[in-house]
């Protein structure tokens, strides 16, 4: 019984940790989703002005004036970076959620062999 | 989020103890939908008031009137606006745009429309979810009273 009871606690702490950890990942992934948003406006913003638009950038405290195609190509390059991280975290989000549920399983499996009277009075 | 759509479940056949999860579940994601709700509100409100700046202090109408530019929020000393057509705009991500007053205006108010048609999408919802915990409630609240009324037949 001792021994079901050690077994269980260490399962319920290991269930605690992947749960964290999934939401962690799903954090992340939030993050990510309102950078793409972000980034996606600012295409959207840089491609409906003119040529000779000014256009600046914040770096510091200071505004330094950017080209406009180098200004896009960044643009467009962190759109890039951004997909695939959010890539990299929906893999992990899954492996988190799978790991999560395969502990799940075996704490109920661990509980139910802990518990055999009490199954049989239901 | 991720509840599977399309599958319905008799509340009636759920436990007391199921339906409690349910609503708190419900609970949670109401106060995360409000919240949304209450940020979008003030970020709509931020893009009235650059709206009220542009049309008030920005205008060839302002002429040469002096200003007071604030230095710290108790110094301030006097100016003049260098450029009345142009304004340097905000596009997000640490990018600005240079823009004259008219397409500053044109492009907050497209903001501001858009935030409300979020707004409104957002509110749809929230009464959705509002109506969904309002009858799990009920639920919830008979099963407790009849699960208090007959303590024996359980």
């Amino acid at each position: 019984m001792a021994e079901l009871q050690q077994r269980l606690q260490a399962l319920s702490e290991e269930y605690q940790k992947a749960e964290q950890e999934l939401q962690q990942h799903i954090q992340s992934r939030q993050r990510l989703e309102a950078q793409l948003q972000e980034n996606k406006q600012v295409k959207k913003e840089f491609s409906g002005l003119d040529d000779d638009a000014n256009i600046y950038k914040l770096v510091g405290p200071v505004l330094l004036k950017q080209d406009r195609k180098e200004s896009m190509l960044a643009v467009d390059g962190r759109l890039e970076f951004i997909d695939k991280e959010i890539k990299r975290f929906e893999k992990q989000i899954k492996e988190a959620q799978e790991k999560s549920d395969k502990l799940k399983m075996e704490i109920i499996q661990v509980q139910s062999q802990a518990q055999p009277e009490q199954g049989a009075q239901a | 989020m991720s509840s599977p759509k399309g599958q319905t479940i008799d509340l009636a056949s759920l436990s007391t103890q199921q339906l409690s999860q349910v609503k708190k579940q419900l609970d949670d994601e109401l106060e995360h939908l409000t919240n949304s709700f209450t940020q979008l509100r003030a970020a709509q409100a931020k893009f009235r008031e650059c709206l009220r700046s542009i049309s008030t202090g920005v205008t060839p109408k302002a002429g040469d009137k002096p200003i007071l530019v604030p230095l710290t929020t108790s110094l301030y000393v006097p100016g003049t606006l260098a450029d009345k057509e142009n304004v340097i705009v905000d596009v997000g991500t640490g990018f600005y745009v240079e823009k004259s007053t008219k397409d500053a205006t044109k492009f907050y108010e497209g903001k501001i429309s858009e935030l409300g048609a979020n707004l409104k999408d957002l509110e749809t919802i929230v009464q959705g979810k509002s109506n969904n915990l309002r009858v799990v409630e009920d639920v919830l609240r008979q099963k407790v009273l009849a699960s208090s009324a007959a303590p024996t037949k359980a």
